[in-house]
């Protein structure tokens, strides 16, 4: 199967449903070029009133895309940083997310929202954050964040397709990422996990940079540790069920979130599995986020970050 | 190209600067030319961290702004060039400005923050990667300045694309609700990342904007240091004198691309040499040099010592940055005492 990059396999996805949806349109800052390579060329493709760029006016960018939404469009809004969604987080969570159940079901609001996030570039927090945990603590937004090419694609297309606010960012460590990636057209549902490595003494949940972080970590201590690595894919709508038939196998988890531990979602999915799964448990549970403190910039920013050999102690203390 | 918008308030005599406020002036402008060179070579070295956004064609509206600042005003700088002009003409030095971007322990934030500048005891409390963020403690600022009473002004820098931010609009309403001393400093090269100012705002001129707020305005020629180091001064005079917030246009140019190592796309097509060297015919130490050449304020020795002096500064900036210790320590046994203050 051929292969590509995770940012052309989002490309595609903008490009197959603007195909076939009409409705489909793109807003945010310099999408029209030059930006990241998700958005070169659609301008060409499908023109400019479908490629919208916008000014440095986040709030608005998103307003464009709630009013709109609410008359039948389907706008895939790109914030660029997922940091400066925090702009507009009034206009993102309050009034896209939470609209539907507000106004009594009487009107759906299918937007995307999307953006290059993650660390690693030593640029201090507002460019580094992925703040995954603000969206989902207000219910009426699905959030999904792919670790693949494959998953991108097909997750963009399902959340362009959902009749709800989807976020779904991507990693920018993952943005030029190689994976098979069909000819043929196909979907990633929301809420459907994937196990990207079967194993049976200790599970690893994880989203976006993090999975490869634990595949690499399973695929080191394969002669010592028989480690399975569920990638949830999305993180709203959960696959629970997923979750759960990972555990009567390992009876041992660690959860690894690339977003600050406090409040987070792995704290979240700790507290479920305590309460659905706690007989299945043979071990603390271990968590591995970001610590409770800004992203900092420069060197130090290493220190507070998810990374393999963290992933590996705590993979060590549960088994241990 | 200077040109008076609210005719009623924004006319009045020329502040007039002494020789030594015109040295000072050229001078400046000289060592934030160094100091962005430094940071281009330093960035394509691999010898400085994060990014780099080049200042070149766009450093005249800084150093004009803030030359003649009080230590105590209060300053949110421009990033462009990492608002290296705006703080060394505000008396910071900028050799713990390097270290930061270093990642270095002597750095200004500690080496926490890369590219975050903090001067607090020059007015200068911090900055944020959002663009458009610093429009609103402005309000604060400005309002904290009117309180203390002394004539303390805050100055807010900003692109043509920041302001285009909504806090911008929030924060000239209430800075004009509550006559806050507060002079705006919108620093239009005409460009933001890939997109052209024009296809981003309606009309040409942003100072259009202040008549909405019933704010006196006025649009400089940001090539022309001296042209906004007295339009600054009006405006500041203005801001002491209680009578409320002043907004400046400087018309500037950006010659590199956003940020060093990005493609130089405007309208996603790679600008042409002939269109950079047109903006390069207009540059901003040119200018100041012949103006004060004619008036006999320089010489060709003055010339070079101003240079070797910029040259020396910036050696010793990078020396003091290179040999400080690298900030890759983090002690997270106690997090809160490093999140929380006491
Ligand atoms: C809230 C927010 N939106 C978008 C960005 C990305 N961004 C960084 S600089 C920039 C352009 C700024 O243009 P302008 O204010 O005109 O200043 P210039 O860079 O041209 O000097 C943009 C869009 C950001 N950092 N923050």
């Amino acid at each position: 199967m051929r292969e590509i990059t995770l940012i052309e396999a989002i490309r595609e996805a903008y490009i197959e449903e603007m195909q076939v949806d009409e409705k489909v349109f793109l807003v945010g800052q310099d999408i029209r070029g030059g930006n990241f390579p998700n958005t070169t060329g659609l301008v060409e493709m499908f023109g400019d009133d479908r490629v919208l760029d916008t000014p440095i006016s986040e709030t608005a960018m998103v307003g464009s895309a709630f009013g709109a939404a609410q008359m039948g469009y389907r706008p895939v809004v790109d914030f660029m940083s997922g940091g400066f969604a925090y702009v507009a987080a009034c206009e993102v969570l309050l009034q896209s997310a939470q609209h539907y159940f507000q106004h009594g079901g009487n009107v759906s609001v299918p937007l995307v929202i999307t953006a290059g996030v993650g660390a690693g570039l030593k640029l201090a927090n507002e460019h580094s954050v992925t703040p995954h945990a603000m969206f989902l603590h207000h219910p009426g937004i699905k959030v999904a964040f792919p670790s693949t090419p494959y998953d991108a694609k097909g997750l963009m297309k399902s959340a362009i397709r959902d009749n709800n606010p989807v976020c779904m960012f991507w990693h920018l460590a993952l943005m030029m990422e190689k994976g098979q990636v069909p000819e043929e057209e196909y979907l990633v549902p929301l809420g459907v996990a994937d196990v990207k490595r079967e194993g049976t003494d200790v599970t690893v949940v994880a989203t976006g940079l993090q999975v490869k972080h634990a595949l690499e970590v399973a695929a080191n201590l394969e002669s010592e540790v028989s480690v399975e690595v569920v990638d949830l894919r999305s993180m709203e709508p959960l696959d629970y069920e997923a979750i759960s038939r990972s555990l009567e196998k390992t009876n041992r988890l660690v959860v690894v979130d690339e977003d600050t531990e406090r409040c987070g979602f792995a704290a979240e999915l700790i507290a479920q599995v305590v309460d659905k799964s706690f007989d299945l448990l043979d071990a603390p549970i271990e968590r591995i986020c970001i610590d409770n403190m800004p992203i900092p910039g420069g060197y130090l920013e290493a220190h507070v970050l998810p990374n393999p050999a963290k992933i590996e102690t705590a993979i060590r203390r549960v088994i241990a | 190209m200077k040109k008076s918008i609210d005719a009623k308030k924004g006319k009045g005599p020329k502040a007039k600067l002494s020789n030594d406020q015109l040295l000072t002036l050229y001078r400046n402008l000289v060592r934030a030319d160094h100091f962005d060179k430094c940071y281009v070579r330093r960035i394509q070295a691999g010898q400085l961290i994060s990014f780099y956004h080049a200042g070149e064609g766009g450093l005249a509206p800084g150093v004009g702004a803030c030359s003649f600042l009080r230590k105590e005003d209060i300053l949110w700088p421009h990033h462009r060039a990492h608002a290296q002009g705006h703080m060394l003409s505000k008396g910071i030095d900028l050799k713990y400005y390097l270290a930061e971007h270093t990642g270095k322990t002597t750095g200004c934030c500690k080496g926490r923050s890369s590219y975050h500048w903090s001067f607090p005891e020059y007015g200068v409390f911090g900055t944020s990667g959002c663009i458009g963020a610093g429009f609103s403690p402005t309000v604060g600022w400005g309002l904290a300045c009117k309180k203390n009473g002394d004539g303390q002004i805050t100055m807010m820098c900003c692109g043509d694309g920041g302001s285009n931010r909504g806090t911008a609009h929030e924060s000239f309403l209430m800075a004009n609700n509550w006559k806050l001393p507060i002079v705006y400093l919108i620093e239009n090269n005409g460009l933001a990342i890939f997109s052209k100012h024009e296809d981003m705002h309606p009309t040409k001129d942003i100072a259009d904007l202040a008549k909405g707020y019933g704010m006196p305005a006025v649009i400089v020629d940001g090539q022309d240091v001296i042209a906004v180091a007295e339009a600054t001064l009006k405006a500041v005079e203005h801001a002491r004198a209680g009578k409320g917030p002043y907004l400046i246009e400087a018309k500037t140019v950006r010659i590199q691309a956003h940020g060093v190592g990005l493609p130089d796309l405007v309208d996603y097509t790679p600008r042409s040499k002939e269109e950079i060297d047109e903006l390069r015919e207009r540059d901003a130490i040119l200018i100041c040099r012949e103006r004060l050449l004619t008036e006999g304020l320089l010489s060709q020795e003055l010339i070079d010592q101003i240079e070797a002096e910029a040259t020396q500064e910036v050696a010793d900036a990078e020396r003091f940055a290179d040999e400080s210790p690298v900030a890759d320590q983090l002690d997270l046994s106690d997090i809160n005492k490093l999140v929380y203050a006491e």
